[in-house]
C-alpha cells in the first residue's frame, strides 16, 4: 500500500492555483451546459462545478484515495438536472485534460494514475445516480400513467368493440348494468364467481346479487354517482353464489354517460383485488412485454430462460434462437415505420402460431429482432427443421397496408443442455451466432443507406413490393437457351425469372438482385429450380429430348445452410437426375465456407456445379480447380475481351483454364463477332441474347424441336 | 394487436405523446417506448432536435424570470407539459416564493403527472382542458382559485400553438386569452417555424404525421406568430429565434444555427 514518502505533496491552493481552478470550473460548466438540460445560470453552475472540483483536488491530494468522495460527485453532477451521457463524456474528457494541468499536480505525470482512477469512481458515481434517476422518474411516470386510467372518463359506445373484447376476455367479473341496476350484459369470470350461467342472470338486477345485508350501502352510493355526488362507487361487497356461500369481492362501478350527459350505464368490475391493483398487473404486464408486438420484452425472456435452463430435460436441452429479419431497415425506409411496425406485430403471431405445438416462448427483443427459447422434448424437431419452418412462415407474404411484404431471418442458434449453465452465456452465445450468420453474407448484401437517394428509395419500394407480387402470380419462370458454340446446337436451358412489373417486366438479373436485397431469393430461388426442374423432367418424359438444366445462384443463396437440402427436395419432387442439373455459384463467394461446403456437397451428390461470373484472375483460377466444379461461366463484363486490350491475356488464361478440365461457357454473348472469338479461343458454349429471347416453356420446346 | 384495451384511448401507451416524447428530448425518463422511439426517429433526421428542446426550455426560464424582474406573481401556462427540469413555479417561486402558478395541458397522463407533482404545493395546480375552449381555462374553478386576473399575469404558451391548426383559428383564441388578463400581463410564445429551414424540418412534421398520434404540426412564419400577440406590446429584441432572446449563458444557445432559429420565440406587455 502507500507509504507515506508516496503521498503526494498536499499544497494547498495558491492564488494561482485558485485561478486555475475557476477557469477549470467554467469550462466544464460551459461544456455541461451546452449539452444538457441543467436549470442553472451559468454562474451558479459554475459555482457548483467549482465546489466538487475542490472536493475532487482535496481527494486527489489525500491518501488513501478517496474514491468514494468521489462517486458522490459524479452522483451530484447528475442531480444538477437532465444530465445524461452527453453529460458524463464531457464531464470525463474536460476532467482529464483539466485535473493534470492544475498547479498543485505538477509535475502532471505523477498523479497521472490517481487522477485516471478517480475519473472512473466519479462516472461510476455519474452512472449510479443516473439509473437511479431514470428509475425514479420511470416509476413516477407508470403511477402517472396508472392515475391518468384511473381518470380517464371513458365512454362505452366509443370503445364499444374493445369493450366487448376485454370483457369476454377479462378474468374479472365485469358486468354492464342500467341505471337501475337491470343487469345488461355479463361476462363468465363473474357467472364462475357467482356460480350462475348466463341465462339464469336473464332479468335479474345487481341487486339480487348482493347480500341482502349489504345491499343497501351499495344502492346509496350508486345513487350519489348518478347525481353527481360521488365519482364512482368503490365498495368491498358481497355476492350471494348458487349455493347461498357469500363471495367477498371489490366492486368499482364507474358511470359512463352518453353523449348528451345523461347518465347511461354503471360499469361494475368485480374483483378480489381492487381496480389498481388490476390496473397494476395490467402495467405490470406491459412492463414485461414489449408495448408494440404484446409478446415478452427482453427482460422476461432472460430471466424467463434463466427458470428454463435450470429446470431443463438433462437429456434434450433448451434451444435458444437469436432472429433477426433481414433487410427490416429496408422495409421501413421505403414504406414508412409504421408499415414496419405492423410487419413486426405479424411476425410476432406468426412466429408464436409457428411455434404453438412446442412447448416455446417467443419474445421480442429490440427492434427487429427476436428471440425464441424452446424447451426441448424427445419429440422437439430439430434445430434444422425448426429454422427452416421459420424462414418459410416468413418468406409466406404478409399484407401490410395492401402490400404483399415477406421476409426472411438470420438466425442464430445456441443450445442448452447443462443445469448450471449460465443463461446470460447462452444468449451470447445465440447473439454471436446470429452475428456471424450475418457477417458470413456481407457484401453480398445491400445494406440500408440512410442517404440513400430517390432512385434507391425506389428499388427498394420495388424489392419490398415482390413478395406480394410472386403470391399474385406475377412472376414467372422463362427459359433461356445454353448454345453450343462448335456448331450452334442448344446444348442446355438456363431457367430465369420474369416479373411482369407494376410499370414495365422487370428482367430477370434485375429480379434477382432485387430478391436478394430482401432475402425473397430463398424461397423464389427454390421455386424457380422446382418449376424448372419439373419443366426440363416433363419434356424428358415426353420421350423428347431434354437438355441439361442450369440454374445460377446468387451469394445469398449459395451461402444458405439449406442449399443442399432445397436441391435435394427438388430432385425428389420432380424425378429430375442429379446429372441433369447444372448448378451455379458466384465465384466471389467460393471463400465463404458455407458456400464452399455447398459446393463440395451438390458435386458430390452428383449435380453438376459451376462457377458463376468468372473473371480468369488468379483466385478464380483456382478456385476452378479446388472444388469440383465441371464448368466456369465467363463473366458479362468480360464478353468484349477479345476486342480490348486483354485479349494477350486471355489467349494465355484460357487453355491454362482448359488443362484443368472444367468447360467453358461465355455470358452475355450480344453478337456473331463474339461468339466467334470465344469459339475460337476454345470456349464450349454460351448464353446471351445473340442467341434469342428468354421464353416461356412451351415457346421453347417448340424452338427446340425446330433445331433438332 | 395485443394491447391494453382497458386502458382508454386517451391514455393509450402505445401512441407517442408530444409531451413525453419532447420529455425525453430533454433527456428526461418521463416517457415510454413509443416516445422514444419517435424522439430517435426525429433524431435521426434532425441529429441536433435535443438542441432546440433545451433552447426552448432555457427560453422558458428567461422569460419566466422576466416576467417576475416585473412583477408578474402569477402564472397561467397553457400545454405545460410533463413536468421536468425548470419548471414555471420552480423558476418563479424560487425567487418569490408567493408565486402562483396554474399549468394547463390536455394530455391526461402529463395532467396526472403534474397533479402527483404538486399533490403539496397550495401555490400551483394543473387544469386538465383543451386550449381550444378558453372559457374552460378561465372560468376553471381552480383558475379563479388561484389567479386573480384583475391583477397581471404571466401567460405563457410555449411550444404549444403550432399544435394547433389554422382551422382552430389560434389567433382568435389567443384574442379571448388577451382579452381576459389585466393591463400589466405578459404573454410569451415559442413556435416551430419553417422559416430559414431546409426539408429536415418536413421531414420532422411527416414523421409527426406517420406516427399514431393525432397530433399534427403546423410549423407558421414570422408574421403569423406575430400576429398571435395581437396589440401586446413585444419587448426587445422582439420575436425572433428564442435562442436569440435575451441569451445568458451557453445553455441558452445551440451549436446548430438552425435549431437556435427553428423555434420563435417572443414576450408581449399588455398596455
Ligand atoms: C412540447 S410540450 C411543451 C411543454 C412546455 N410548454 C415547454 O415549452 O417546455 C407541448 C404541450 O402542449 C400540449 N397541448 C397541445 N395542444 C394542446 C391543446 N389544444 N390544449 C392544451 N394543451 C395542448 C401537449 O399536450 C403538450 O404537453
Amino acid at each position: 500500500m502507500s507509504s507515506p514518502g508516496s503521498t503526494p505533496d498536499p499544497r494547498p491552493a495558491s492564488p494561482d492555483g485558485s485561478r486555475a481552478r475557476d477557469l477549470l470550473a467554467r469550462k466544464w460548466g460551459y461544456l455541461l451546459s451546452g449539452a444538457e438540460m441543467i436549470p442553472l445560470t451559468a454562474e451558479e453552475l459554475e459555482r457548483e462545478l467549482r465546489e466538487q472540483l475542490d472536493v475532487l483536488c482535496a481527494v486527489l491530494t489525500r491518501d488513501p484515495l478517496d474514491l468514494a468522495a468521489v462517486e458522490r460527485v459524479g452522483g451530484h453532477v447528475v442531480s444538477l438536472g437532465h444530465v445524461g451521457e452527453d453529460g458524463l463524456r464531457h464531464t470525463a474528457e474536460v476532467l482529464a485534460a483539466g485535473l493534470p494541468a492544475l498547479p498543485e499536480f505538477q509535475p502532471a505525470g505523477a498523479h497521472a494514475d490517481r487522477i485516471t482512477r478517480a475519473i472512473g469512481a466519479l462516472a461510476t458515481g455519474f452512472l449510479v445516480a443516473n439509473r437511479r434517476s431514470v428509475l425514479e422518474q420511470q416509476e413516477r411516470m407508470q403511477l402517472s400513467l396508472l392515475k391518468a386510467v384511473r381518470d380517464a372518463k371513458w365512454n362505452l359506445k366509443e370503445s364499444q368493440a374493445r369493450f366487448d373484447e376485454v370483457v369476454t376476455s377479462s378474468a374479472s367479473g365485469i358486468v354492464i348494468v342500467g341505471v337501475d341496476g337491470g343487469l345488461i350484459r355479463v361476462n363468465s369470470a363473474i357467472c364462475d364467481i357467482l356460480d350462475l350461467t348466463a341465462g339464469e342472470l336473464i332479468d335479474k338486477t345487481l341487486f339480487d346479487l348482493v347480500d341482502p345485508g349489504t345491499v343497501g350501502k351499495l344502492r346509496a352510493a350508486m345513487l350519489a354517482v348518478v347525481e353527481g355526488r360521488q365519482d364512482r362507487v368503490r365498495q368491498s361487497q358481497r355476492l350471494v353464489r348458487r349455493n347461498g356461500d357469500v363471495a367477498r369481492i371489490s366492486l368499482t362501478a364507474s358511470l359512463l354517460r352518453d353523449a348528451d350527459g345523461e347518465p347511461g350505464h354503471f360499469v361494475v368490475v368485480v374483483e378480489d383485488g381492487t381496480e389498481l391493483v388490476l390496473l397494476q398487473s395490467e402495467l405490470n404486464r406491459q412492463a414485461l412485454n414489449d408495448v408494440l408486438t404484446g409478446l415478452p420484452n427482453r427482460q422476461f425472456f432472460s430471466s424467463y430462460l434463466e427458470g428454463a435452463v435450470r429446470r431443463a430435460d438433462p437429456v434434450h436441452g433448451v434451444t435458444l434462437l437469436h432472429l433477426d429479419l433481414d433487410a427490416f431497415g429496408m422495409v421501413c425506409d421505403s414504406l414508412g415505420w409504421r408499415t414496419g411496425e405492423r410487419l413486426l406485430v405479424h411476425v410476432g403471431q406468426r412466429l408464436k402460431s409457428l411455434l404453438a405445438l412446442e412447448k416455446a416462448m417467443v419474445a421480442r427483443f429490440d427492434g427487429d429482432e427476436f428471440g425464441i427459447l424452446v424447451e426441448n422434448t424427445a419429440a422437439t424437431p430439430d434445430i434444422a427443421t425448426i429454422a427452416a419452418a421459420v424462414n418459410r412462415e416468413l418468406a409466406e407474404p404478409l399484407y401490410v397496408d395492401g402490400r404483399g411484404l415477406a421476409l426472411s431471418a438470420s438466425i442464430g442458434v445456441a443450445r442448452g443442455s447443462a443445469r448450471d449453465q449460465d443463461h446470460t452465456e447462452l444468449l451470447r452465445a445465440a447473439d454471436q451466432a446470429l452475428r456471424r450468420a450475418k457477417a458470413e453474407r456481407r457484401g453480398q448484401w445491400v445494406l440500408f443507406d440512410p442517404n440513400q437517394d430517390t432512385a434507391a428509395r425506389s428499388t427498394h419500394a420495388l424489392a419490398v413490393g415482390m413478395p406480394g407480387a410472386w403470391e399474385q402470380g406475377e412472376l414467372s419462370v422463362r427459359y433461356r437457351p445454353v448454345v453450343r458454340l462448335s456448331d450452334g446446337v442448344v446444348d442446355g436451358v438456363e431457367a430465369v425469372l420474369l416479373w411482369e412489373g407494376p410499370q414495365r417486366p422487370v428482367a430477370h438479373e434485375r429480379c434477382v438482385e432485387l430478391a436478394e436485397m430482401t432475402g425473397l431469393i430463398l424461397p423464389l430461388g427454390e421455386w424457380l429450380l422446382g418449376t424448372a426442374a419439373g419443366q426440363v423432367r416433363w419434356w424428358g418424359q415426353g420421350g423428347g429430348v431434354a437438355p441439361p438444366l442450369t440454374v445460377a445462384v446468387t451469394a445469398h443463396q449459395a451461402s444458405d445452410a439449406d442449399l443442399v437440402s432445397r436441391v435435394v427436395r427438388v430432385l425428389e419432387n420432380t424425378g429430375l437426375r442429379a446429372d441433369r442439373l447444372v448448378v451455379g455459384v458466384p465465384v466471389g463467394v467460393v471463400a465463404v465456407p458455407e458456400a464452399a461446403d455447398n459446393l463440395g456437397v451438390l458435386a458430390e451428390m452428383g449435380v453438376r456445379t459451376a462457377l458463376e461470373d468468372f473473371g480468369l484472375g488468379p483466385d478464380d483460377l483456382a478456385a476452378a480447380q479446388g472444388f469440383g466444379v465441371r464448368s466456369v461461366r465467363v463473366a458479362k463484363r468480360l464478353v468484349d475481351l477479345g476486342t480490348g486490350r486483354g485479349a494477350g491475356f486471355a489467349n494465355v488464361l484460357i487453355p491454362v483454364l482448359h488443362e484443368t478440365g472444367v468447360l467453358i461457357a461465355v455470358d452475355g454473348v450480344t453478337t456473331e463477332a463474339q461468339a466467334t472469338w470465344w469459339r475460337d479461343r476454345g470456349a464450349d458454349v454460351a448464353t446471351g441474347p445473340h442467341f434469342g429471347p428468354d421464353q416461356p416453356a412451351a415457346a421453347f420446346y417448340e424452338g427446340l424441336q425446330v433445331h433438332l | 394487436m395485443v394491447q391494453q384495451e382497458w386502458i382508454p384511448r386517451s391514455v393509450d401507451v402505445s401512441v407517442p405523446s408530444m409531451a413525453r416524447t419532447y420529455d425525453f428530448l430533454l433527456g428526461g425518463a418521463h416517457n415510454f417506448a413509443v416516445d422514444r422511439e419517435l424522439a430517435v426517429h426525429v433524431s435521426r433526421v434532425m441529429p441536433d432536435a435535443r438542441s432546440a428542446a433545451r433552447v426552448n426550455r432555457a427560453f422558458l426560464g428567461r422569460a419566466v424570470r422576466f416576467m417576475t424582474d416585473r412583477g408578474v406573481r402569477q402564472f397561467l401556462d397553457i400545454g405545460s407539459g410533463i413536468p421536468t427540469v425548470a419548471n414555471v413555479h420552480e423558476v418563479a417561486q424560487a425567487e418569490f416564493p408567493e408565486s402562483r402558478v396554474v399549468y394547463v395541458d390536455k394530455d391526461p397522463v402529463a395532467v396526472a403527472h403534474s397533479e402527483l407533482l404538486l399533490a403539496d404545493n397550495d401555490r400551483a395546480t394543473i387544469v386538465h382542458a383543451d386550449m381550444r375552449d378558453p372559457e374552460s381555462i378561465l372560468d376553471h374553478p381552480e383558475t379563479r382559485d388561484l389567479l386573480d386576473l384583475d391583477q397581471p399575469v404571466g401567460l405563457l404558451m410555449l411550444m404549444m400553438l403550432h399544435w394547433v391548426p389554422d382551422a382552430d383559428d389560434p389567433w382568435e383564441l389567443t384574442a379571448r386569452y388577451r382579452d381576459a388578463l389585466a393591463p400589466g400581463s405578459h404573454l410569451a410564445i415559442t413556435h416551430v417555424t419553417a422559416d430559414g429551414q431546409d426539408e429536415r424540418l418536413s421531414e420532422v412534421t411527416g414523421l409527426i404525421e406517420e406516427s399514431r398520434s393525432a397530433d399534427r404540426l403546423t410549423e407558421r412564419p414570422h408574421h403569423r406568430v406575430r400576429a398571435l400577440f395581437g396589440d401586446f406590446e413585444l419587448v426587445e429584441p422582439g420575436l425572433v429565434g428564442c435562442a436569440a432572446w435575451r441569451p445568458a449563458g451557453r445553455g441558452d444557445i445551440s451549436d446548430t444555427s438552425e435549431m437556435n432559429t427553428v423555434i420563435y420565440g417572443g414576450v408581449a406587455r399588455k398596455p
